[in-house]
């Protein structure tokens, strides 16, 4: 990639951002050129609580691209797009953007909660350099978008979220703009509308548009752009083809591939307050709780899978369960499962194995979901593992398959 | 680039802001636009029965009521651009965290309601002197010019609070404490000539004395505005606007980080 077409043009830019609040303020209170005079002076107080969001990070993204911004919660993302659409500026570096930007940070889209959802279309076509007519003729189609109705007429603080994000997208749909900066909206709609906006967003990148596209969804981000930039505190770790970056910062991310085991004993805790701040789930009624989880290769056969559950009981009343094992794909659907019959158990401790041989997963990240049920279909613990599971066959994508399993089926022309 | 440049690309910013705030302000009441005329009627009514009746104010013969619209028509435009414009701002955090707009725009939309809000009141004083049977001095033409010295000075004013409200919040809370003693110390309510000429100079300093004065002197007294009272309320204006230019445009940058 070459600066010269390049429409986003992001060079060693380093984005510090100061914790807490309250007196911190006061440093950034400082007008240029006293705030550089102060810092020569006290650097050590100057720098106190300051870290850095993004760190000399550069990206150049030609015209028509569209690029997908993966990393942690944190890892830099958000200020990124911040960034390139001009909110914020860099603390160092330099940014250049050529044409319109519309960007969509989150789903508030900067609506204003007592206007009316008319006003507010109005009113952020104004914010984008639109004037009334314009706005007033682009209306229409708009609300076609949005398929919000007549609540177009009603104070947004009385809109669900998803009516918003609806609007909001629609609204930046008007804008008509050269980029497109989408960070984490889509998960807002239904899935109708979330169909309609990744058709919307394949329109536009056809027409020449130019897209960045943050997004924890990799399925999705790997479906709406070519290229990825992978971030991890700030820094820029790799960049390249999206699939290929997708499938590094998965197994990164997720320390294990498919041949270690997923989970054992001593990350219980951990693991826990990882999957709290995730916001991935653990829930149930309780009574027989999952005590750990392994999910390993087989010994001797690449293509089998040995899954090892410990439980632990907690109330006498439980007795027969059905455990089970099943598989998400990286869009969060279920994939399927492997449930086992009725197993009465006793004691306060148990352990089982499950061996799936050969286990039907195509290349693609998994996640593994166990789960303890009552006979009647209660459930008692269901855990979805934050370790994926990358799954490689022959370490390459084969391109005639697709889909999630693989089906056997007998082949013969007439 | 200064703050204004950047505005110039959005130049219907401004309004759809300031229609923004109205809208949002009186939506739910039940007089709506009425509420900027009701702040400076019942003000004079109360001032008069105050301050002419109860302390006994002499106005040079001017009946009282007039005295004191010519007087807390100009000072309401102040506290209302700076009690709306200060944390205007901040409360658009939301705003201003999510879309790249000149920041500047908030404040200034905040300043225009207060400019309608002083058209409406002053269309009302416009009634009250020709139905009381008075009527205007051919002065009063320069009244479109003694309130430009006075939006300067509030855009000035405005702009350095709104931005220093961002970083420290104690701007926000000192704006009620200021405005009310501001207030006492300009000749609002009495007229300058009640003053002790030993403070006088010192009354001088405060911008807004030579601006309310130079109001009463062009509506009521029939006179131009004298240069030694609106003198030293342009050089006012002027610093208080280079000021409030200058912090706004080197810190807006950094609202979005801070806010």
């Amino acid at each position: 990639m070459t600066t010269s077409n390049s429409v986003i043009s992001v060079k060693r830019v380093t984005k510090t951002y100061r914790i807490g609040i309250g007196h911190a303020r006061v440093r950034e209170m400082l007008p240029p050129p006293l705030d550089a005079g102060v810092r020569a002076a006290f650097p050590k107080w100057w720098n106190q609580d300051a870290f850095d969001a993004l760190h000399e990070v550069s990206l150049s993204v030609p015209r028509g691209a569209s690029i997908a911004i993966v990393g942690h919660n944190g890892a830099g993302k958000t200020t990124l797009l911040r960034v390139v659409s001009r909110v914020t500026a860099p603390s160092a570096g330099h940014v250049e953007v050529q044409g319109r930007v519309a960007a969509l940070i989150d789903a508030l889209v900067g609506f204003h909660p007592d206007l009316s959802g008319r006003e507010n279309v109005q009113l952020l076509g104004a914010m984008y350099g639109l004037g009334r007519r314009a706005m007033d003729e682009r209306l229409p189609a708009i609300l076609e978008f949005a398929e919000v109705g007549d609540l177009v007429d009603t104070p947004v603080k009385r809109l669900s979220a998803g009516m918003v994000a609806r609007l909001g997208f629609a609204t930046l749909t008007a804008l008509e703009p050269d980029i497109m900066l989408v960070d984490e909206v889509l998960a807002v709609g239904d899935a109708a509308f979330q169909t309609k906006c990744i058709g919307w967003l394949d329109e536009f990148r056809r027409r020449g548009g130019t897209l960045l596209f943050v997004s924890h969804n990799l399925g999705l981000a790997r479906s709406m752009t070519e290229r990825a930039l992978w971030l991890d505190h700030g820094r820029a770790v790799d960049e390249g083809p999206t699939a290929e970056i997708v499938t590094k910062y998965v197994q990164s991310t997720e320390h294990r591939r498919v041949d270690e085991p997923i989970l054992s004993g001593q990350f219980k805790r951990e693991v826990r307050k990882v999957m709290t701040a995730k916001g991935l789930d653990r829930w149930g009624a309780g009574g027989v709780r999952l005590e750990h989880v392994r999910v390993e290769q087989q010994a001797g056969n690449g293509s089998g899978l040995d899954v090892s559950i410990a439980y632990q009981r907690e109330a006498h009343d439980a007795e027969a369960m059905v455990f089970s094992i099943g598989f998400q794909d990286e869009n969060g659907r279920d994939i399927g499962s492997a449930a086992s019959p009725p197993i009465s158990i006793t004691g306060t401790r148990g352990a089982l194995r499950c061996a799936i041989s050969p286990h039907p997963l195509r290349s693609g990240v998994y996640f593994p979901v166990v789960a303890i049920l009552s006979t009647d279909g209660l459930v008692r613990d269901r855990w979805k593992l934050d370790r994926a599971l990358a799954v490689e066959r022959n370490g390459e994508m084969v391109l005639t398959e697709f889909g999630p399993i693989e089906i056997a089926g007998d082949w013969s022309s007439d | 680039m200064t703050v204004y440049q950047r505005l110039r690309a959005r130049a219907n910013l401004v309004l759809s802001l300031a229609q923004r705030e109205y809208r949002v302000r009186y939506r739910q009441s039940t007089v709506g636009i009425l509420w900027a005329v009701i702040p400076p009627i019942v003000s004079v009514a109360a001032a008069t029965l105050v301050f002419h009746r109860v302390v006994g104010v002499s106005t040079g013969g001017v009946p009282y009521p007039l005295f004191a619209f010519a007087g807390l028509a100009p000072w309401t435009f102040l506290a209302s651009s700076l009690s709306f414009g200060v944390p205007s701002v901040i409360n658009a955090w939301q705003t201003i965290t999510r879309i790249p707009f000149p920041r500047v725009a908030l404040p200034l939309a905040m300043i225009a309601t207060a400019v309608i809000d002083l058209a409406l009141a002053t269309a009302t004083f416009v009634v009250f002197v020709y139905v009381t049977g008075g009527s205007l001095p051919i002065t009063a033409l320069w009244y479109p010019v003694i309130f430009l010295v006075e939006l300067i000075l509030a855009i000035g004013v405005v702009l350095l609070g709104s931005a220093l409200n961002v970083f420290a919040r104690d701007v926000k809370l000192l704006i009620p404490l200021l405005i009310p003693m501001w207030l006492l110390l300009t000749p609002v309510l009495y007229p300058l000539a009640s003053v002790p000429d030993n403070l006088r100079p010192f009354y001088l300093i405060n911008p807004m004395t030579g601006i309310v004065e130079s109001f009463r002197d062009v509506l009521i007294a029939g006179i131009g505005p004298e240069i030694s009272v609106i003198g030293p309320s342009i050089l006012g204006a002027v610093v208080a606007f280079a000021l409030g230019t200058w912090y706004f445009s080197s810190t807006e940058r950094r609202f979005a980080d801070v806010i």
